[in-house]
């Protein structure tokens, strides 16, 4: 083989010079469910920011409740649609398989129904979904119409068939009651257990929740580190002493701050976590890499210091806002306001949104020009107007306080951060030194919130988490300007960095699930911890992992993914294009058999138009997750996220006192953005390559 | 052993359409027979009898000593008859070690728990193309990140690793520019070395003459002759393809247009 001794670095791990080095950070980018975790994680923090029962074991059991039926059909549909095609009628088909498992149970002396026990009926019911699976499957591929068109065509029969045999069979669109058949008991623990935790107190739950996200977000840090920069030969035992202490100087002030209160005893203890932090993340600079050589200059141009300078007037804004807009206000702004001023801000939004507009257009030099530039400017006017009408409509003044002062901080430090990385390119230091005034302002606006918030987690736990970040960016500013960032891959190194972001990951997790499962005294006693969790949470597990695995190790999930990336190559080398989609129209209404069971065992009754419309639902989380509606990429692990998120959304409005009328508004903004996100990440993703 | 393709007078008829006639050629093991013809040539319908899609309406087809008349191409497949086509047949989003092993994955445990041997399957994937002489960075990378001529070498190793005797190649170069053509051209050669009968469609000759053997030519359905390597030249390959005379007239006018315009 000498083409292949050609290529002297084909197989002893040295890089490709075709290839530029891509960190482990880039390399999980290129996941197509990262765009919903970030974004989960942002709309539970804005939830639990705004809304008092969100954050609690019985907000989430919640939001969890709804995003097991949810997710269960999402992780199905978005198969489907990995593989290329689309199942309108998944919606319908959960209350209708509901509805003929009902069915099959009732008594026959009642008007029709077939008395059946329910150890017959499930599984008959299974069967029929099944043979609609099949039907849907067979249809698509036998006449080669779009499976859009064929699989509506069954929406609408299936909903006629739900009205038309309820009322045939007894007279009645809402069918019940499942209870009364046989075998009720055998399977209702199945199928609608729940479990409650709410005597589960456990005082310590908070420290544990704020050291597991505390840790976790530290082990992604050194993740980070190990990942990108270069390892020193030898490495420095002093630097690992200063980890070392570093780390009992955070833990010891973490739970300083939680057995004492007061404010003076908080600073002492953030300063403390503060301390100990910078002391940790310098000290394993020091251990483990290698220092940079060179460029010590400081050189700051005025864009820099424009965005900068932005940045923090904008964040003095939000604190002034913060200050003058009430506590405690529950009127909507529109109530609160006198008709003149409102009409004023309206027009205002209008007037400015559409000279932006116009300024953005360039006005245009002809007259078609100019028309056009005028029409553009009148319809962005009008988005902002209408906007702004909708958001005073919908907005209380304790929410506007929280928004205003939420956006402005963070626009704020968006505009540092843009700073921060222009200078950087100019040196290293000119970088580091925006950066510690990052850190600065964070710290300072961590002491604000401790200071005027009226809630205690607002007290201690952003408080903390704040400082924490703070410490964090300050110690990145140390180093970043002081140690040399890997050019090349380094195995040891990068396993190392995974194993640090896997345990970040365990961390955080464990965080979050105590904060799941037990309450505090406090909780129990303002009576906003109700957590109940029932069994279809379990099953959304399950699916989940069961997919997940099918779709990632599986023969059947390579040809999921080739039949919907381009069906004529798969069938060309043998794959059985027409059988592997009609197995998974089979797996989503399968899915939709266990979410009727599951609907139907919880509400013991079903209407007929249980499910209908709920299809887009499912789309719409599995897109949310990353998954292309063109076929051929997507994750079933991103689906049930995007369930999640959705599932937040909806729950997440109700809890935060909102008019949930609202909340279709909310999905409709949070499936643009998601897809948006998705796709620039994708195409930063394949930009690395 | 003898030749491991004969074709003898193979033609085909759509109807009343004349498709292909009288095509005679031989494929040996560890040979490149080269198939040449301008649009229309008849060479899509020779690819297709010869693969399985479509059955041949005259003449013999003789595939290691035994008469045939394949009706799909999992039939062909399964003989050792490989077709990579000019779409390639790979999913753009899929990585390279999936596309692969696409519908013959190796498998871990018993149905109904039975997954897909990710590490073997990728160091399968990455030392086969290796022997092809291309040295594929990561197999988890999508193929749509390839460059065109890296993808035919996929779709050739994996004809090769799965057991293919003849090899036939469509237009494999048709879309290439001049570096990217002249990888591929190795490949072919790689697999030839390695004791395939290779059949190279091509409507380009100065890409078919220096790998290939023998050389076929078609125009407008016709055979135009069959000949060893050492019987012609590449001008009279050329000539031949295009129809002899009609390229000489061509010749003519242009020559007569530059020098007008001028």
């Amino acid at each position: 083989m000498t083409d292949v001794a050609a290529h002297p670095d084909a197989d002893d791990g040295q890089p490709d010079e075709r290839l530029a080095y891509r960190g482990v950070f880039t390399r999980m980018l290129v996941r197509p469910e990262i765009g919903a975790v970030i974004g989960s994680a942002a709309i539970w923090l804005f939830f639990w920011a705004v809304s008092e029962q969100f954050g609690t074991a019985g907000g989430l059991s919640g939001v969890l409740d709804v995003s097991a039926t949810l997710g269960i059909m999402a992780v199905a549909v978005a198969l489907l649609m990995i593989g290329g095609e689309f199942d309108l009628s998944s919606g319908a088909a959960t209350g209708a398989l509901g509805i003929v498992t009902i069915l099959l149970v009732k008594d026959i002396g009642e008007l029709g129904g077939a008395g059946l026990s329910l150890f017959i009926a499930i599984p008959l019911s299974f069967v029929v979904a099944m043979a609609l699976g099949w039907y849907n499957g067979t249809v698509v591929e036998r006449t080669g119409l779009p499976s859009f068109i064929v699989t509506l065509a069954t929406f609408f029969v299936l909903r006629g068939f739900k009205l038309g045999f309820s009322k045939l069979t007894i007279d009645n669109i809402s069918v019940g009651r499942i209870d009364e058949g046989h075998g009720f008991d055998f399977w209702h623990p199945i199928f609608a257990g729940v479990w409650v935790r709410n005597e589960h107190v456990w005082d310590t739950r908070d420290v544990v929740y704020t050291i597991g996200i505390l840790l976790g977000l530290a082990l992604f840090v050194l993740a980070i580190y190990e990942g990108n920069y270069l390892r020193k030969k030898e490495m420095n035992p002093a630097g690992l002493l200063m980890f070392i202490a570093g780390v009992a100087g955070t833990v010891f002030g973490v739970v300083l701050m939680h057995y004492t209160s007061g404010v003076s005893n908080d600073i002492i203890s953030g300063l403390v976590i503060a301390a100990s932090m910078i002391l940790g993340f310098i000290g394993v600079a020091l251990w483990r890499y290698e220092p940079i050589a060179g460029d010590n200059s400081i050189h700051l141009d005025s864009r820099v210091l424009e965005l900068a300078g932005l940045g923090i007037v904008v964040i003095v804004i939000g604190v002034v806002c913060a200050l003058v807009v009430d506590v405690d206000g529950q009127q909507t702004i529109l109530d609160r306001l006198p008709v003149v001023v409102e009409w004023l801000i309206t027009v205002a939004t209008l007037a400015l949104t559409g000279a932006i507009a116009w300024r953005r257009s360039g006005g245009g030099t002809s007259g078609s020009e100019q028309r056009m530039a005028l029409f553009q400017a009148g319809r962005a006017g009008l988005v902002g107007a209408i906007s702004m009408l909708a958001f005073m409509f919908m907005t209380t003044e304790q929410g506007l306080r929280a928004i205003l002062f939420v956006g402005l901080s963070t626009t704020g430090l968006i505009l540092l951060a843009m700073a921060a990385l222009r200078a950087r390119k100019s040196s290293p230091l000119s970088g580091s030194l925006i950066l510690a005034l990052n850190s600065l302002v964070i710290a300072a606006l961590a002491l604000f919130i401790q200071a005027e918030s009226g809630h205690p987690k607002f007290r201690t736990e952003i408080f903390t988490v704040m400082m924490f970040g703070a410490a964090l960016v300050l110690a990145w500013a140390l180093v970043s300007s002081h140690y040399q960032q890997r050019k090349a891959a380094d195995h040891d190194a990068d396993r190392l960095s995974t194993l640090l972001s896997v345990a970040g990951l365990v961390a955080v997790l464990v965080g979050l699930i105590s904060r799941l499962l037990w309450t505090t005294t406090t909780e129990n006693e303002s009576g906003v911890a109700f957590a109940s969790f029932r069994m279809s949470i379990l099953w959304f597990i399950a699916v989940t992992a069961v997919a997940t695995f099918v779709l990632g190790r599986t023969k059947f999930g390579s040809w999921i993914f080739a039949v919907g990336g381009n069906k004529e190559a798969a069938r060309q080398v043998g794959v059985p294009a027409a059988k592997t989609k009609t197995q998974l129209f089979m797996i989503v209404s399968g899915a939709a058999w266990l979410v009727g069971l599951l609907l139907a065992f919880r509400l013991q009754t079903l209407q007929s138009g249980t499910g209908n419309g709920l299809e887009f639902e499912y789309i719409i989380a599995a897109v949310v997750g990353g998954t292309a509606l063109t076929g051929g990429y997507g994750s079933v692990l991103g689906a049930a996220i995007g369930a999640f998120i959705m599932a937040m959304s909806k729950q997440g409005i109700g809890l935060a006192l909102w008019n949930s009328d609202w909340r279709f508004a909310f999905l409709g903004v949070i499936l643009l953005g998601a897809v948006m996100a998705n796709n620039f990440i994708k195409a930063k993703a394949e930009a690395v390559r | 052993m003898s030749n491991l393709i004969e074709l003898d007078n193979v033609g085909k008829f759509y109807g009343n359409i004349i498709a292909l006639k009288g095509v005679t050629t031989t494929v040996n093991a560890g040979e490149v027979t080269c198939v040449l013809g301008d649009n229309g040539a008849g060479k899509s319908t020779l690819i297709k009898i010869l693969s399985g899609v479509h059955d041949h309406s005259e003449g013999t087809y003789v595939f290691e000593d035994e008469e045939c008349a394949f009706t799909s191409p999992r039939q062909a497949l399964d003989r050792g008859i490989a077709a990579v086509y000019q779409d390639l047949a790979m999913v753009p989003l899929m990585s390279v070690w999936r596309n692969f092993f696409l519908g013959a994955e190796p498998t871990i445990g018993r149905w109904p728990i039975r997954w897909v041997n990710k590490a073997k399957a990728k160091s399968i994937a990455k030392e086969e193309m290796a022997k092809m002489g291309i040295d594929i960075r990561d197999t988890e990378q999508p193929v749509g990140t390839l460059s065109g001529g890296e993808r035919q070498s996929v779709a050739i190793a994996r004809a090769v690793y799965f057991g293919a005797k003849v090899l036939i190649l469509d237009e494999p170069t048709s879309a290439l520019g001049v570096k990217q053509s002249g990888v591929v051209l190795r490949y072919i050669v790689e697999a030839r070395n390695r004791g395939l009968g290779v059949i190279f469609i091509t409507h380009n000759p100065s890409h078919a003459y220096p790998v290939g053997d023998r050389f076929l030519i078609l125009n407008r359905g016709h055979s135009m002759g069959n000949f060893a390597k050492e019987d012609i030249s590449l001008s009279e390959l050329t000539q031949l393809m295009a129809g002899g005379a009609e390229l000489e007239q061509l010749q003519h006018e242009l020559e007569q247009a530059v020098s007008g315009g001028a």
